[in-house]
């Protein structure tokens, strides 16, 4: 099969679930300018979602939090939807998460009843008409950039993807190697590091992996705030205000921990008394309010070896999409090898 | 004009440049040096230097008051590899003076004062021991510096001539109205959007200083300077949502004083 032209194809949001927005990675060399580089808080999730129809892991695609979200489009269009695990359906048929989904024209897609995480993430096989600020997809709603979708919306989408069928099969079956993160433990572990105050708040290291910890309602894209047993440093003095990892873990003059997110600022002055690792930011990014956790001490190496473990299975996922899709036809919005190694992605 | 060093004689002398791992995949970088305006002049050329020389593996760069943060991809390299790209930049380019950056701009940034407009003004001043007046002549006899461009944008500001330093909030608000005029230490901050902050709000000012539709959404960058003018609160409606431009361009110059 040649690869054909793109074409223009309309989404229509019929429901919109809680919260929906446009969403991608988030942007680049913003923050010196004060800009977040915001983005999906589960990037695991969201690089997977496009890495199942042929998209580049940063493509733009839809974050929905919660609730029923509905769509049909005006042509046939490929998709995927990853994130935490929800009821997924085309044309009242359920179809799986984490895999590539064949859907005709003018049939209704519905996502709803997501359980045990937060996020849900719709990826289609294409470019998604979606506005951008400092180039990048990503809601900076602060700023004035919500990105939200609404009921009745309609989002442009160019396509390369004209049906697919093999003969056996109405709904063809891929069974691609999907590392599919597991959000169903009562009790979430996550991984952290020293933090440059960790030292200087003795007693910190027992406390955080011996406690549970609940993430309160007041949590949101800036950080999460957790209730939980906290200890206040003494006489570090004034912390002049500076720039923070995502994933640091701070603690205000009040009685809580925050796990700083995507949107986060620089720091108000309070001390980092742990960071997560950067293997267990996509977790994070998928915890709500009530929520509970404890968290696990790693080494910066140790650190570095399961950030490596999880990239090495997208990229393998990535390597499988690639040949499989050249084999059978499917569009690949990406030439192999055409990206640089990113990196942030996931 | 003086003649720069040459190479070799800076390479000799490489400036106490610390770098302390920020969890697995960033790396703080502090100058040492004894005076606070030195650092923050040092930390605006060591980002000018960074965003020059890309050094493998920097993903991104987060600016702060003395500081600068860099994030990095830890599968390219660690902490010490980029640490000492970094040390290898900075000797070979060196970090210069640390005077006024070139080409800075003056900017005079009218505000309010009132009860719903300043709610810590009274705590500010009690905190370092002056009557609200000689504060707010603190903060408006100041000529203060960008260091930095903070949340949305925010400029953040150093040298503010209080006696002494202004706590943070004990709890950080949620929600600060945009234009909001804020102190911490010895700096202030005005808020762009509505949003957090744990700084202490003495003021608000009409202006917009902010806005994603103008190209940039900033008419003010790093290194240019600020001062403060509190103006009667009747003249609220006449300056409310004007863009903040260069004091050279804003229109009718000066935005007069507080009769």
């Amino acid at each position: 099969m040649e690869p054909t032209r793109e074409q223009d194809v309309t989404i229509t949001i019929s429901e919109p679930g809680w919260l929906s927005t446009f969403q991608d990675l988030g942007r680049e060399d913003s923050e010196y300018l004060g800009v977040p580089c915001g983005g999906a808080a589960d990037q695991l999730s969201a690089a997977t979602a496009n890495i199942l129809v042929g998209n580049r892991r940063g493509a733009p695609l839809m974050e929905i939090m919660g609730g029923r979200f509905a769509f049909t489009a005006s042509r046939d269009v490929f998709i995927s939807v990853t994130g935490t695990p929800a009821d997924v359906t085309v044309g009242g048929v359920p179809v799986a998460m984490w895999q590539p989904v064949c859907v005709p024209a003018k049939t209704c897609v519905i996502i709803t009843n997501a359980r045990d995480g937060m996020r849900n993430y719709l990826a289609f096989s294409g470019e998604l008409d979606a506005p951008r600020f400092m180039g990048s997809a990503a809601p900076e709603s602060r700023m004035g950039f919500p990105q939200q979708l609404a009921a009745g919306h309609k989002v442009g989408l160019d396509s390369r993807y004209h049906g697919f069928s093999q003969p056996y099969l109405g709904q063809p079956l891929f069974r691609l190697p999907v590392p599919v993160p597991d959000f169903s433990a009562n009790l979430w572990t996550i991984d952290v590091v020293d933090g440059p105050e960790t030292a200087g708040t003795p007693g910190i290291r027992e406390l955080l992996s011996g406690s549970v910890y609940t993430v309160g309602p007041k949590s949101n894209h800036v950080g999460l705030r957790l209730n939980g047993p906290v200890i206040h440093p003494e006489g570090l003095g004034e912390i002049i205000s500076h720039g923070v990892p995502i994933g640091a873990f701070e603690i205000p003059h009040g009685d809580e921990l925050i796990i700083l997110g995507r949107s986060r600022t620089l720091t108000a002055g309070y001390p980092i008394v742990a960071v997560a690792a950067k293997a267990s930011l996509p977790l994070l990014g998928q915890a709500r309010p009530g929520r509970k956790m404890t968290f696990r001490w790693l080494t910066n190496e140790a650190a570095v070896e399961r950030w490596r473990e999880q990239q090495r299975l997208l990229t393998a996922l990535e390597d499988r999409v690639q040949s499989l899709f050249a084999a059978v036809g499917l569009p690949l919005h990406e030439a192999p090898g055409s990206s640089p190694p990113d990196v942030r992605a996931a | 004009m003086t003649t720069p060093p040459p190479p070799a004689a800076t390479l000799h002398r490489p400036p106490g440049l610390e770098a302390e791992p920020f969890g697995d995949s960033a790396l703080m970088l502090r100058i040492a040096d004894n005076d606070a305006e030195a650092r923050r002049a040092w930390a605006r050329r060591l980002r000018d230097i960074l965003l020059d020389v890309r050094p493998y593996g920097m993903l991104n760069l987060v600016a702060g008051a003395e500081s600068l943060l860099v994030e990095f991809d830890c599968l390219c390299v660690s902490h010490y590899q980029l640490a000492q790209t970094i040390r290898l930049a900075v000797a070979g380019l060196g970090l210069g003076d640390t005077g006024p950056a070139a080409g800075a701009k003056d900017f005079i940034v009218p505000m309010v004062v009132s009860a719903e407009f300043s709610p810590d003004l009274p705590g500010v001043a009690e905190e370092l021991g002056l009557s609200q007046d000689a504060t707010l002549a603190a903060l408006t006899s100041s000529v203060l510096t960008i260091n930095l461009l903070a949340a949305a944008m925010a400029p953040m500001m150093a040298g503010v001539n209080f006696p002494g330093q202004v706590s943070r909030c004990t709890e950080p608000r949620t929600d600060v109205a945009p234009g909001s005029v804020m102190v911490a230490g010895t700096s202030a901050i005005i808020q762009p959007f509505p949003g957090p902050s744990g700084w202490k709000v003495i003021g608000r000012t009409p202006l917009t200083i902010c806005d994603i539709h103008e190209d940039p959404p900033t008419s003010y960058q790093p290194g240019d300077r600020v001062r403060f003018e509190v103006i009667a609160e009747s003249r609220w409606a006449e300056l409310k949502g004007q863009f903040l431009r260069p004091a050279h361009q804003q229109e009718g110059g000066r935005h007069g004083t507080d009769a």
